[in-house]
Formats: C-alpha cells, sequence, structure tokens
C-alpha cells in the first residue's frame, strides 16, 4: 500500500514538472500570445491587429502579469477546482474539449499497442526458435527497416500503396475499423520491431536455461515450453519494453493523426501549438504525459504478477 | 540383460572454428536393475553423456555412435516417440536444482504438468505426486505446492526435482551430480535419499557424480572418465578399494579422507588433445609408449581398463 502512495506521489511529481516545462517552454517560442490569439479568433491570419483588441485580450487571460504568477494562478485554480482552463480558441473548456478528443487518440495507441505486442512478441518467438536460419535472418533485417523509418514517412507509403493504388482502404476519416488500419500500422511499426527484437534475445536466453532442459527432459511438447515455460520468464523484459513504446506510440500520434486527419489529441496538440492556444496545449500535455505515466504504473504491476520473486514494499 | 547399451558415443561441440571434443569413443551398458556409476572431475564429460541419452545436447553438438534403450535407437527414433521416453520411461534429475526448477511457475504446476502430459487427471496427478513427497522425506508437501521454487531450501528443492524424475517411476534415472553445491547436512541427505529410492523403487539407475563417498555407497558398477574417456570400468567396491588407473588412484589419494593429497597438473585442452594416452603428462608410471600410442579399453580381471601400464599385463 505504502508502494502506492509512494509511487502515486512520485506520478504526480513528474506530472507538475512536465506542466512547468510546457509552460514556460512554449511562453520562450518568439511572436506575441496576444498578438496570436487575435488572429485566430477575431481577426485573419493575414490582417493587422489593432493596439485596443491587444490590450483587451491581454488583460482578459493576464497576459500582462509575470509569467510566474501566470503559472502560479493556472495551477492553484487547477488543483483548487480541478478546472485546467479555457481554450482561447474554441472557448470551451480545454478538459471537455479533451474528453471530446481523448476518445480517438486512446483508440490510436491502443490499437497499435496491442499490435506491436502481438506482432512483436509472436515475430520474435518465431525468430528466435529458427534462430540463424534463414526465416530469422529475413526477420532480423525487416526489424531493421521498422527500427530505421521514420513513422511519417511509412504513413505517407502506406497510403500510396493500400489507398491510391490499391483502394483497399479510405485515405483518411475516423470512425469504423478500416480507418484505423493504415494509422495503427504506420503508428506501430516501430514499436513491432522494437518488441520483437527485444523477444528475440529474451527468448533465446531463456531457452538456453537449465529450467528448460528439464522441462524438455520431462517430455512436454515444444509449444508448452515456450508458452509456460520461456515466455513468462522472458515476458520480464519485453513488457518494460512495450511500456517505454507507448511514449513513442503517443509521440507519434502526433503526427500520425495529422496525416491521416484522426480527431485526436495529437493533431489538437499541432493545431494549439500554432494558435498558441495556452490552455490547451497544457491540456493535452497534460493527458499524454499521463496515459504514459499510467500505462507504465500498469507495466510495474504487471512485473509482480510475472515473477513471484518480485514484490514492492 | 542390458537396459541401455551406448556403443562407441562420440560428442564433438562446434565452437566457431575449434571443436572441443567432450566425449570420445565411450561404451557401456547398464543391467537392468543396476545402479551405474560415472564419475570424474568437472568437465571429463560424465554429464554430456547423460545428456545424449535423452538427446538433450545442444544444436551445436555432434554426435556419433549409437545408445539402444530397450533395443531402440535413441538417436534414430522420432521426435514424438522421444517425447513419449523423456519423463516416463528415462528421467532425468538434473545438476543445480535451484538453475532446474522454473522461478515463474508454482512447485504444484511443475509437478503437475509431468502427469498431465499423459493424460492422468489432474487430481490424480496431484494425488500421486503428493504421496511421492511424504515417502521422500518432504514434510508439509500440500503446502509446497502452493509456493514458488525460491521460497524453498536447496534440500527440499532437489527433493522435489526427485519427485518430478520419478513420478512414472522410470525403468532408468539419470541422476546428475545429486550432491553438488549442496551443504555437508544435504548432502548426508541426498545419500539417505538416493539410498531410498534404490531400495524402494529397485530401478536402474545411472548416476553421474563426482562424490566418490555416494558413489561407494550406491553404485554397482563405476566407470571413471578422464577428458571424454572412460579409462577404467569394474564394480564399485573394486574401482575404488582397488583402483588399477593411475588416474583413478590419483583421483581418490586426492579425495579428503585419504589425505588430500592433489594430482599434479591439470587435465589436457579438449580442442587439441594430447598424442598418446590423455593422461600420459599427468602420470607417475608413464613409459615411451603412453606418449607415443593411444591406450585401447582392454579387459583386466574381469574389468576393462584404458592404460599401457606395465604391470597390468
Amino acid at each position: 500500500m505504502n508502494y502506492f502512495v509512494k509511487r502515486v506521489g512520485f506520478m504526480a511529481i513528474t506530472v507538475f514538472a512536465v506542466c512547468a516545462l510546457t509552460f514556460f517552454l512554449v511562453n520562450l517560442i518568439p511572436g506575441g500570445t496576444a498578438e496570436l490569439i487575435i488572429k485566430h479568433t477575431i481577426v485573419g491570419i493575414e490582417d493587422s491587429v489593432t493596439k485596443e483588441q491587444l490590450e483587451q485580450i491581454s488583460s482578459r487571460y493576464n497576459l500582462n502579469d509575470p509569467l510566474y504568477l501566470q503559472f502560479y494562478t493556472w495551477v492553484k485554480k487547477a488543483i483548487l477546482t480541478g478546472d485546467i482552463g479555457t481554450s482561447y480558441v474554441f472557448k470551451k473548456p480545454v478538459l471537455y474539449l479533451l474528453a471530446l478528443r481523448l476518445p480517438a487518440t486512446i483508440q490510436l495507441a491502443g490499437a497499435s499497442m496491442v499490435l506491436a505486442a502481438v506482432a512483436g512478441i509472436s515475430l520474435g518467438i518465431y525468430s528466435a526458435l529458427r534462430e540463424n536460419q534463414l526465416s530469422d535472418h529475413i526477420l532480423r533485417v525487416a526489424t531493421l527497416f521498422g527500427v530505421s523509418m521514420p513513422g511519417f514517412w511509412v504513413a505517407l507509403i502506406l497510403i500510396l500503396i493500400f489507398s491510391l493504388k490499391l483502394k483497399l482502404v479510405p485515405v483518411s476519416g475516423y470512425g469504423n475499423l478500416e480507418n484505423l488500419f493504415l494509422p495503427a500500422v504506420a503508428l506501430s511499426l516501430h514499436s513491432v520491431a522494437a518488441v520483437m527484437r527485444i523477444t528475440r534475445t529474451c527468448m533465446l536466453e531463456t531457452m538456453g536455461q537449465e529450467y528448460i532442459m528439464f522441462a524438455k527432459s520431462k517430455g512436454l511438447p515444444m509449444w508448452k515450453i515456450v508458452s509456460r515455460h520461456a515466455l513468462k520468464n522472458a515476458m520480464l523484459p519485453i513488457v518494460t519494453v512495450i511500456g517505454f513504446q507507448m511514449g513513442s506510440l503517443l509521440g507519434g500520434a502526433v503526427v500520425i493523426e495529422k496525416i491521416f486527419a484522426w480527431p485526436g489529441i495529437g493533431s489538437l496538440l499541432v493545431d494549439s501549438i500554432s494558435a498558441r492556444d495556452l490552455p490547451m496545449i497544457q491540456g493535452c500535455v497534460l493527458a499524454i504525459v499521463t496515459m504514459f505515466l499510467v500505462v507504465n504504473f500498469i507495466v510495474d504491476i504487471i512485473y509482480t504478477h510475472l515473477d513471484p520473486r518480485i514484490r514492492y514494499g | 540383460m542390458s537396459l541401455i547399451e551406448i556403443n562407441d558415443l562420440s560428442v564433438e561441440f562446434h565452437t566457431g572454428e575449434d571443436s572441443v571434443k567432450a566425449v570420445s569413443h565411450a561404451s557401456f551398458d547398464i543391467k537392468e536393475g543396476e545402479t551405474f556409476g560415472l564419475i570424474g572431475e568437472s568437465g571429463s564429460g560424465k554429464s554430456v553423456i547423460g545428456l545424449a541419452i535423452l538427446r538433450l545436447l545442444p544444436t551445436n553438438a555432434e554426435v556419433s555412435g549409437n545408445i539402444f534403450f530397450q533395443g531402440q535407437d535413441i538417436f534414430s527414433i522420432k521426435p514424438s516417440e522421444l517425447r513419449k521416453i523423456r519423463g516416463k520411461h528415462i528421467a532425468l534429475m538434473p545438476q543445480n536444482p535451484a538453475g532446474s526448477l522454473n522461478p515463474v511457475l508454482k512447485n504444484g504446476l511443475q509437478i503437475k504438468e509431468v502427469y498431465e502430459e499423459r493424460g492422468i487427471d489432474k487430481k490424480e496427478g496431484i494425488k500421486k505426486a503428493l504421496k511421492l513427497m511424504e515417502k521422500l522425506l518432504l514434510k508439509d508437501p500440500e503446502k509446497l505446492l502452493d509456493l514458488y521454487p525460491h521460497q524453498l531450501s536447496g534440500g527440499m528443492r532437489q527433493r522435489l526435482i526427485a519427485c518430478m524424475s520419478l513420478s512414472f517411476e522410470p525403468e532408468l534415472l539419470i541422476a546428475d551430480e545429486p550432491t553438488k553445491g549442496l551443504d555437508p547436512e544435504a548432502k548426508a541427505g541426498a545419500v539417505d535419499l538416493f539410498t531410498k529410492i534404490k531400495k524402494e523403487y529397485g530401478k536402474t539407475m545411472l548416476l553421474i557424480t563426482h562424490d566418490l563417498d555416494l558413489a561407494l555407497e550406491v553404485c554397482d558398477r563405476i566407470a571413471v572418465m578422464y577428458a571424454g574417456e572412460i579409462v577404467e570400468l569394474d564394480e564399485a567396491s573394486k574401482v575404488l578399494s582397488e583402483p588399477l588407473h593411475p588416474y583413478t588412484r590419483g583421483l581418490i589419494r586426492a579425495h579428503p579422507r585419504n589425505g588430500l593429497v592433489p594430482l599434479i597438473g591439470q587435465s589436457p585442452s579438449r580442442i587439441r588433445l594430447p598424442e598418446g594416452c590423455f593422461f600420459h603428462e599427468r602420470c607417475k608410471n608413464s613409459g615411451f609408449e603412453c606418449s607415443r600410442q593411444h591406450p585401447e579399453m582392454k579387459t583386466h580381471n574381469g574389468g576393462w581398463i584404458r592404460c599401457h601400464f606395465q604391470s597390468l599385463q
């Protein structure tokens, strides 16, 4: 129990640090915040901004206060009332907008993670069992490509092949399974390769252990030795890698969502940054960081179930 | 009637450019109901023979010769047939009980799976296992089933492994260094355990050990191995009380009870074996012939010996 309290406390500190960093970094971007807000909300991007408008917006959003005071006010309000601000652009509470966009991102990142886990682990096992045979070499070269190709480029190639040439799935859109296919594949490719590599390495190490030989001497069939004896032992580092991949999936989602017009937090974040919609940026980063922390917390809990020798106290 | 016959068994391990000759031309047979001991220092190839019988050697091992178990050629049967023999007809009691139990699976499951594979009902299997555990001096067997291997003591782990190996009262039990790494008390316990196994089950056993006390206590016949070769083979009492081969004599003199006189020198490199007798460089009786010609196995007073030593003729 004590462990959980410590862990949650640590997560809270992480979230706070990330929020502070985001706030000050966004304010480091050249160009006036008030001016950009006006251009995105009142007048057009190309239009000029009047002094009255600037003063009005600056005082409405307290933009003339020192930065630390602005941040302090935001944090105080967030902790006391749970209100993390109102979007300058959409004029709606950030939480409401996040709730609107979150399901799409969870769907995409979740599908990619499942794909990375299932494909990565099974290909990794296959590769390990065929060590140094032709199929193993082919898969290993394939992973090299997988980890080397950037996701956004893979996305464009996939669109070119599957949507434009073969006309199997739509280019973009959101709602049903065929829309999910391309973005999930493009997003997860890197993670599939990473998970596969670690699975292969760990399986090879585990298969050489004495308990595997003893299991063989008991007359167990190969599939049972792999699934029951080897995989559970090899799983610890694999789960760790999958947890860390969540970070790259959420980061990759920012670009992939933009490419596929996927209405998730990633594309919202990109739009908010160009509009200097500070509360919205804060909200998006907060959501992404929280998702990452929660997944890694779950990973740590899975540890104790995988290896009885691990106990948190 | 011999239960198992090993003819001219050689095992080489290929590692890169070199190959290590682990076993060279070993031949012996084990009679039904007999306890046959393989003794020799670490690395003399004893365990490799044990593993070869169950075809458990790693893939980089090149095996020649043949092994007949109840008339069946072990090296030419199909994997599915081999699985039927493993655990049921020939069982292995591996060295290093700590490493041979799967750390992430409960003891109960690791016992159960031996029965499960033979279509025996789970409850029936557990009942059989519990009975066996009680017989082998394990206290509170039911409690042990729910624990993990790391929660047991070294002696308990060994008994647990013995239970698994004896599940089907195999025709041949291969016990690989059962006293290795045990403290004196557990060692005495292991001697008890083996005399008990021998008395109660009366099964054929291949005991691989460098523990001369254990060998004398339970073995009927003994083969002494040096540098991958059998150098002397005879009844246990004869080998251990009136050893003929200079190496066996050295081995017995090196025993603490006999004054702890070490054998001078080291066993030869197994990548480049010496010409002539493998032992001649360390042998007190080494003559001209010994460094030139490799000695063959010869009968001598009802036993077998591989030596040019003049006084033997």
